[in-house]
């Protein structure tokens, strides 16, 4: 079982998501003198700040700018208890079990006590297949890192606070899941969307190892409105 | 019971890296109003350790002995499991006082901050996360302060 990150300064930066521009910018805020009296509130606003405006707008579309970011009083999990897609869903925080079998891994998250199910017996990704929420994934192995490419997604909401603006149904991620240390897990994942993003962009994520936690279920929310129709994104 | 599986975000994200503008554009703010804080002194008729929130009736009685029930709404299981929280964390019977941010349209129902037990003890939210990070930063000001060896 993984959970949040290590509880160091950098980490916690990626408890949603996190980019190598945030990461940088807020290493150099911690390595300022003169920083060393103010809150670390304070510096991961900047950096958070600083990601946005030199890595995550200047890779978005004019579409992709006018859903972003997304209104808290429309968003559909807290509206209707609507499960996420994948491109919020493996960016999730809390817990993640990964359970592996010889054809499959199952990726099992704390929130929406959601399963992801990744083939790893060589198949293609498919032309004919529905769009799901969480799409479909294939996987395979490069040295000691899974990858886990994703397509067939229903257009949804990105990622929390990093791109919460929507995607397509073209969007696109190929994950690399590594275990540098027993205690961390990374991840590094690459997001595709011609709707959403003029360029790919790359986000990351680290979870610690938590053995002791269990994932419980999620069973108490309610929808606090009727789900509306609407237009499709493209 | 309120649906409000993004108030949890919003303050793991607040817990974690304290991104006000992540709260700002997040569903708490819709809810509850952040620049309040209030106090009750009641006894735990209820705890829920669930999800997508941990919740809990306290019953808080008048200076008239009229009893007033109260919602406290906590992060959820989830991340409440991250600080050692666990269903036997609050037990129905126990007095506590609890502060928290008001719900905005007066109902009787706050989002937890902190719990004082009737012993003195205090339970905060977030438990001792900033605090660890702090500890990081300082081991970092402290290496980077440390004299490099000569060669």
């Amino acid at each position: 079982m993984w959970s949040d990150p290590p509880r160091t300064a950098l980490d916690q930066f990626c408890f949603m998501a996190c980019t190598d521009t945030g990461l940088k910018h807020l290493a150099g805020l911690l390595d300022d003198p003169a920083n060393d009296a103010k809150p670390y509130e304070d510096l991961a606003r900047e950096a958070m700040q600083h990601q946005t405006d030199d890595y995550i707008r200047p890779h978005m579309t004019e579409a992709g700018l006018a859903s972003w970011p997304l209104d808290p009083l429309v968003d559909r999990g807290y509206l209707y208890c609507e499960p996420w897609g994948v491109v919020r869903q493996a960016f999730a925080p809390h817990q993640l079990a990964i359970k592996q079998y010889a054809d499959h891994a199952d990726l099992h998250y704390g929130e929406w006590d959601a399963h992801r199910t990744v083939y790893l017996d060589g198949r293609s990704l498919p032309r004919d297949q529905p769009h799901t929420p969480l799409g479909f994934s294939i996987g395979h192995y490069e040295g000691d890192t899974l990858v886990v490419e994703t397509t067939r997604v229903t257009e949804g909401d990105g990622t929390f606070l990093v791109w919460d603006g929507r995607h397509s149904d073209q969007v696109t991620i190929v994950e690399r899941y590594r275990r540098p240390t027993p205690q961390r897990l990374e991840l590094t994942a690459t997001l595709t969307d011609p709707w959403a993003l003029r360029e790919p962009i790359e986000l990351k994520k680290v979870w610690r190892y938590a053995p002791d936690q269990e994932i419980g279920p999620y069973d108490s929310c309610e929808p606090a409105a009727a789900k509306p129709t609407e237009a499709k994104t493209q | 019971m309120k649906p409000m599986p993004l108030v949890s975000l919003a303050f793991a994200v607040l817990a974690a890296s304290a991104l006000a503008p992540a709260a700002a554009h997040h569903s708490f703010a819709a809810v509850f109003d952040g620049s309040k804080t209030v106090t009750i002194d009641g006894t735990i008729k209820e705890f829920r350790f669930v999800n997508p929130h941990a919740l809990a009736t306290i019953d808080v009685a008048d200076d008239k002995g009229a009893v007033q029930p109260w919602i406290v709404e906590f992060d959820g299981r989830l991340n409440l499991t991250n600080f050692g929280w666990t269903d036997a964390t609050l037990k129905p019977g126990e007095r506590v006082k609890i502060s928290g941010n008001p719900e905005r349209t007066g109902a009787p129902r706050i989002f937890f901050s902190k719990l004082v037990r009737a012993d003195g003890t205090e339970v905060v939210r977030g438990g001792d996360r900033l605090n660890e990070i702090e500890e990081d930063r300082r081991l970092r000001a402290a290496q980077r302060a440390a004299p490099t060896p000569a060669k």
